[in-house]
């Protein structure tokens, strides 16, 4: 129709990254337009993203080294929000995310949860080493490189505590790494090493060094530490990690298949190396190893046999991944109820139709048995996402069957009266929620659809929009343990 | 006689082949601008402006290469190969025109061409074609005509498709229910195929969306070799105040079984083109049909709340 089609909508979106040194703010405007022709079903995409406010860079409050401040990072938002002259609950998605060390904090959990309640309504809270690599690598414009080449970009965001890699091949995800690199693993105060993180003590003292808190600030295994670094850096690119360098691995080895065709560094390191933001700053020294780490990656040989391709944004990468890229619209033909949304943090279970009909109607009971076993074996009532893939071309009979199948199944669930949540891949979520409707008027059911989760992501829907979609945002909910 | 001639000339073909020396197979590029499989050919120009084409020799260090740096090579090139195939994959996945399909010197390959050959008949057949009677036996409709007598006279005389003949008139007024909120009206149009597979899904569907909308329907009703403007005189004859119109798309290539939804808000004679709206592309490649009908019944909604369809419903919507 025309009419949607004319119309222009917009939505703000804000992202928070808490890191490992330092904590920074975006908040950015979307135009949703609908793409499809005057006698198409309405097809609504992000046209646009406008970028209306960026933090200063600040240091991440802390109590003590393992308890994060949460009222100064409280104050923090709320100053920043005024500055930019918007309201939390003017906020109608993106992301909170806790990255890199700050994520090993005591209340990191807390405090992710608690900034995505008083942030907005609808701010999800993320983290996980994987998810930062990947948002870091649409923050710097690794992702759109690939798509647009089709190559293979490895993005590298070298923060504070770790450095996460993120290999897209045409647009396609095909493998993340973790290490234990970073500008804050050694510190310095007045020209003397003043903290030595675990992972950096552990290598010294496997390498036999002699380098230890108190030492000079020009010790010469400084220089050896931010060598091995960069040499790592290498050699993770390749797949080719010793069994000595697993003392900078965190998490599971690269797992990409194929060669990387060109490298992005972002992250603060890569601030050091690009000097986008402030030179001023970077002329003065961080007062850690990140500018040592920064010249023996420049410096490094392994690494000069790819493409380098300078970031679009260096040490806001994340932040503006997490204000930018996370959110996504469902399909335009969907059945919600707007006093059943926003819905939160509802884990997201697989039922493949194995493109036939029967066999996924087949697998209906088993699976919603399966998904409470899963997601709520204490059967508190945590509710979950259903989400049928690779569905055959269904009729409408098909339909009623599938329907009818769900309202027995959902006799399963421990609170039945809880909202039904079914996400679908293809374009049928209105007629199975017109469908429900026919037949169980009283009970509420969500279908959303044409959206790309996984088992085991967290899924997160917002308010519906005027042009009749959900913003979406899809997540991994992990926590360093 | 006649096989001996044949054992002859291909003994001379074989002999002169031999003698010949084979060049070395090119190598496959997919993106060589140049005709491929074709060994690479140098042009000689002769005295009196005649044209010599030679094969070109493979170059020299190819040849002397050392046989494991050669597979080595090789194997590169089948992975450089493989990742191009790739990329075509993705880019053919966007679209359902035919690109990248490859060719046989400068035809196309004999699964592309017989593809094509199948869906050109494919759209002749859904024009020429009759819906089977048991779908609309189904759906428990009847069937009326246009003034149209056959397949011929219909695609010449668009005009004769939007009038009822005189017994459809007559049929329409005794059996269907008069002034009902939406009036539904199916035709074969230019795709009897397109009926024959989606109308089903897409009709129940409708139906559906419009009962829980409690948006009540009048007699549905078939007509055969209909043009979409006949919904106008539908429209003066049962007075309903929105006629959705379920009609078969000219067939294409991508698809011989795409249906459209014609909708219009008081269609009497005269109404503008722009006072009707549709929406296109419904079959199992485009909108599926049964989301197509979930989705007709709040469109049909709209235009009841706001009195209108086409541009002036755009207009009075913003």
């Amino acid at each position: 129709m025309k009419s949607l089609a004319s119309r222009e909508e917009t939505l703000l979106s804000a992202g928070i990254d808490i890191g490992t040194s330092t904590t920074k703010l975006v908040i950015s405007r979307f135009s949703l337009m609908n793409m499809a022709g005057g006698s198409h079903v309405p097809r609504i995409e992000i046209i646009d993203k406008e970028i209306l406010y960026r933090s200063p860079i600040f240091r991440t409050p802390l109590l003590s080294a393992t308890v994060i401040d949460m009222e100064a990072v409280d104050r923090l938002v709320k100053q920043e929000y005024e500055k930019a002259g918007v309201k939390p609950e003017q906020i109608q998605t993106g992301a909170v995310i806790i990255t890199g060390e700050t994520a090993t904090k005591q209340n990191a959990e807390e405090m992710v949860h608690h900034l995505s309640a008083v942030a907005g309504e609808f701010l999800v809270a993320t983290a996980g080493p994987d998810l930062e690599g990947m948002i870091a690598a649409k923050g710097s414009g690794a992702y759109d490189y690939s798509k647009k080449t089709g190559k293979a970009v490895a993005n590298i965001d070298i923060g504070g505590g770790t450095a996460n890699a993120a290999v897209y091949e045409n647009g396609k995800l095909s493998g993340t790494c973790t290490l234990h690199i970073g500008g804050r693993l050694i510190e310095f105060k007045e020209g003397k090493v003043s903290r030595l993180s675990v992972p950096v003590e552990r290598l010294v003292q496997q390498k036999g060094w002699t380098l230890a808190k108190g030492a000079a600030k020009d010790h010469p295994d400084i220089e050896k530490v931010a060598r091995y670094m960069a040499a790592v850096i290498g050699r993770m690119l390749d797949k080719s990690l010793t069994a000595e360098d697993e003392v900078l691995l965190l998490g599971h080895p690269p797992q990409w298949s194929g060669a990387v065709d060109a490298i992005v560094f972002s992250g603060g390191v890569s601030e050091c190396i690009y000097q986008a933001e402030d030179r001023q700053a970077a002329a003065e020294g961080y007062n850690d190893i990140g500018t040592a780490i920064a010249r023996a990656i420049q410096e490094e040989h392994s690494l000069q046999r790819y493409e380098w391709r300078e970031p679009d944004e260096t040490v806001r990468a994340t932040v503006l991944g997490a204000g930018t890229q996370t959110t996504n619209i469902s399909g335009a033909t969907i059945q919600v109820e707007s006093s059943q949304l926003p819905q939160k943090n509802l884990p997201v279970f697989e039922v493949s139709f194995e493109y036939e009909a029967s066999a996924g109607l087949e697998k209906l009971r088993s699976s919603m048995e399966e998904a409470i076993a899963v997601y709520d074996p204490g059967r508190e009532g945590q509710n979950f996402v259903l989400y049928f893939t690779h569905l055959p071309h269904l009729s409408f009979r098909d339909i009623q069957s599938v329907a009818k199948e769900l309202i027995q199944c959902r006799q399963l669930k421990p609170k039945p009266s809880q909202p039904l949540v079914i996400a679908l891949q293809s374009d049928h979520a209105k007629v199975l929620g017109q469908t429900f409707q026919a037949l169980k008027p009283e009970e509420s059911v969500l279908c959303i659809d044409q959206i790309e989760v996984e088992q085991g992501d967290y899924m997160d829907i917002g308010q519906v929009l005027d042009s009749g979609v959900v913003p979406v945002v899809i997540k991994t909910l992990t926590f360093h343990s | 006689m006649k096989e001996e001639l044949v054992a002859s000339i291909t003994k001379l073909v074989v002999e002169k082949l031999s003698q010949e020396q084979q060049p070395q197979e090119p190598e496959v590029n997919l993106w060589s601008k140049g005709p491929k499989d074709l060994p690479p050919v140098e042009l000689k120009e002769q005295s009196a402006g005649q044209i010599e084409w030679k094969p070109l020799q493979p170059k020299q260090h190819r040849q002397a290469a050392p046989l494991s740096s050669a597979s080595k090579q090789k194997s590169a090139d089948t992975a450089e190969a493989e990742k191009k195939e790739k990329q075509l994959e993705e880019l053919r996945k966007k679209t359902p025109s035919r690109i990248a399909v490859g060719r046989a010197g400068n035809r196309p390959k004999t699964n592309t061409w017989l593809q094509f050959r199948f869906d050109h008949a494919a759209a002749v057949d859904a024009v020429y074609g009759e819906v089977a009677p048991e779908v609309l036996k189904n759906l428990g409709v009847f069937t009326v005509q246009t003034r149209v007598k056959d397949k011929e006279e219909y695609i010449r005389r668009p005009d004769y498709g939007r009038q009822l003949s005189d017994e459809a008139r007559k049929m329409i007024k005794e059996r269907c229910q008069s002034s009902p909120t939406v009036q539904i009206v199916i035709s074969n149009g230019l795709s009897a195929k397109a009926v024959e597979t989606n109308i089903e899904d897409v009709y129940l569907s409708l139906q559906q969306s419009l009962n829980n909308l409690n948006i009540s329907m009048g007699t549905t009703f078939y007509v055969d070799k209909g043009r979409v403007a006949l919904m106008d005189e539908i429209g003066e004859i049962l007075t309903p105040d929105v006629v959705v119109m379920l009609i078969g798309e000219r067939p294409g290539l991508v698809s011989a079984e795409s249906l459209s939804a014609y909708m219009c808000y008081k269609p009497r004679k005269g109404v503008i083109e722009a006072d009707r709206m549709v929406v296109s592309n419904i079959h199992k490649g485009g909108i599926p049909p049964v989301e197509a009908g979930a989705y007709l019944g709040t469109v049909v909604q709209k235009i009841l709340k706001h009195q209108a369809s086409g541009v002036s419903l755009v207009k009075k919507e913003s």
